[in-house]
């Protein structure tokens, strides 16, 4: 296929007895920025390894771009840009150094290298620190080397395995901006994440894997509809009428003065309650419409919450 | 075949600039210690020890420290990178470049074997002003780059084999050192019983110190023809043995 950035087919990886990876198979559409979603352990990383070789999968195929990343290891790995969970280290080099190696490693020569690098450092902050060694560099500054390491030979490709772990607030909020602009570039883009605000800030389609398996995968806004989650919550003045009586259309759940809706479809069905409410002189103090997260629609899938 | 060539020298450099960075760690300890051979034979035990081959003692083990040096050196950085990546988490992000198994390994082996050289050359340098002869400079150099790449393989493999440095320091000091100090530093292996003798001819280090013996005194305990050849055939071998070995991926890739 064409227009694939990243496509999976039957992936399966055995450890001795344990099953980390029981046939994935994924794909991912060139500029699409996709999320693999799932709890510590569930075969995310496993996966996304497979795809750089780091982890020779017991079988299945994995083509970047169309090519093969066994028998056209050269030209996939080479539009392939990836941070790991894992910060490394160097002991011996600045970090302006330990990109021109990097950029190198990819074939690319440090004539042609250099104005990416430079770029590469303003955006992501590092410019000011690039002669010094990566001892001197606090853990948020290592990360963003970390992606910086990424992107130095122009990837068209971006996987990144949980890359705000660890980090504070301010930066995971740069990152993601920054990331947004990399979509936005046109690059490809896997990330894999707990955090379920990750995903659905970012993502256009969210793929759940869970003990090895990928259990559902489609757009956040469709997956949060198979969740009977979205509702309405309204607060009335007094209780009033029959309130029963009067929504039993909805199905509502009446406690005191609250009136709990559960509806796939909020938008619709809100103002004709409020309509309703309004004909038979209820007075609405309060409108809430609770959001289903992934959160609620990992829960439904597997009964457990994602970071148990 | 080597076709990313500007990732192969990428790496290669690295590899080199990695120990030059530290060469306070990584060659001025060869050279002391070979000036403190040479004092402490040549000045306090000279008269002492008796002439073998008709070479003064305090020559006659020179080219056995030369070696051992670049033994210890070849073998250490290669072995010592590989393991320091693994274990700092930077070999992953080496691994994932479009770089073969033969580009990483010989990258690590030219790494090593620069190294090795390098101490080598320097310590030669040392020998001579000390007053030992070289009968064929040409000779001298080459057996010591061969020595030093062959151990740089073995080196590169011993470090991908290795989960920690405990593990590596276990073959430094239960292999490495006691073949060098048996292969005949410091002494001729016609002084050992036969069995002994025996068990020498297979240790690699002995043909390698008994080439460079020839190649600068003139003297030594294999003929020159054999040990050259077996030391070509060494180094073929480990290179061998070293590429294979990342091909596997044993221990990087899971």
């Amino acid at each position: 296929m064409e227009n694939l950035g990243i496509e999976i087919v039957n992936l399966h990886k055995k450890y001795d007895d344990v099953h980390a990876v029981q046939g994935i198979d994924l794909s991912i559409k060139k500029g699409e920025f996709y999320g693999l979603l799932g709890p510590n352990g569930a075969g995310k990383s496993t996966t996304i390894n497979s795809i750089t070789s780091l982890v020779k999968p017991t079988s299945g195929n994995i083509k970047i771009l169309g090519k093969d990343i066994v028998s056209d290891f050269r030209y996939a790995r080479s539009q392939v840009g990836i941070a790991a969970q894992e910060l490394s280290n160097d002991w011996f080099f600045p970090l302006e150094d330990l990109l021109y190696y990097q950029a190198g490693f990819y074939g690319v020569t440090r004539k042609d290298a250099q104005q990416r690098i430079e770029y590469i450092l303003e955006k992501l902050g590092l410019y000011e620190h690039r002669k010094k060694k990566m001892r001197m560099l606090s853990g948020g500054m290592k990360r963003r080397l970390q992606i910086a390491k990424a992107l130095v030979h122009d990837p068209q490709i971006l996987i990144l395995d949980e890359p705000t772990a660890g980090v504070d607030v301010e930066l995971r909020h740069d990152l993601w901006k920054y990331l947004k602009e990399l979509h936005a570039e046109g690059k490809t883009i896997l990330l894999t994440t707990h955090y379920i605000d990750e995903a659905e800030l970012l993502c256009e389609r969210v793929g759940i894997i869970d003990q090895g398996k990928l259990i559902v995968e489609d757009t956040v806004k469709n997956l949060k509809s198979m969740v009977n989650k979205s509702g309405i919550v309204i607060h009335t003045k007094d209780r009033g009428l029959n309130l029963d009586q009067l929504l039993d259309d909805f199905k509502p759940s009446i406690t005191h003065n609250r009136i709990e809706i559960l509806t796939k479809t909020p938008n619709i069905d809100l103002p004709k309650i409020i309509l309703k409410l309004s004909e038979n002189n209820v007075i609405i103090e309060d409108i809430q419409l609770p959001q289903a997260s992934l959160e609620d629609v990992f829960l439904e899938l597997t009964g457990r919450k994602i970071n148990d | 075949m080597i076709s990313n060539w500007v990732g192969f020298y990428t790496l290669s450099s690295r590899e080199v600039m990695r120990f030059f960075s530290v060469w306070k760690q990584t060659i001025i300890p060869g050279v002391v210690t070979t000036l403190l051979y040479i004092f402490v034979f040549g000045v306090a035990l000279e008269n002492r020890i008796s002439e073998i081959d008709g070479v003064s003692y305090k020559i006659y083990i020179l080219p056995g420290l030369l070696m051992m040096n670049v033994i210890t050196n070849a073998t250490a950085n290669a072995a010592s990178s590989m393991l320091q990546m693994k274990l700092l988490q930077t070999l992953p992000e080496l691994l994932i470049t479009p770089l073969s198994s033969l580009e990483l390994s010989l990258s690590f082996i030219i790494g090593g074997a620069v190294r090795g050289f390098v101490n080598g050359a320097l310590i030669l340098l040392i020998c001579w002003l000390a007053g030992m002869p070289i009968n064929n400079l040409f000779f001298t150099l080459l057996s010591i780059f061969l020595v030093s790449w062959s151990f740089a393989s073995l080196g590169l493999l011993i470090g991908q084999l290795s989960d920690s440095w405990d593990q590596l320091a276990l073959i430094q000091n239960f292999v490495i050192t006691p073949f060098s100090f048996l292969g005949g530093i410091f002494y001729s292996i016609k002084m050992l019983p036969v069995w002994a003798m025996n068990i020498s001819l297979v240790n690699p280090i002995f043909y390698a110190i008994s080439t460079l013996r020839y190649a600068t005194l003139g003297v030594a305990d294999a003929s020159f023809k054999s040990s050259f050849i077996f030391l070509v055939v060494f180094a073929t071998l480990s290179t061998v043995a070293a590429v294979k070995t990342m091909q596997t991926g044993k221990k990087i890739r899971f």
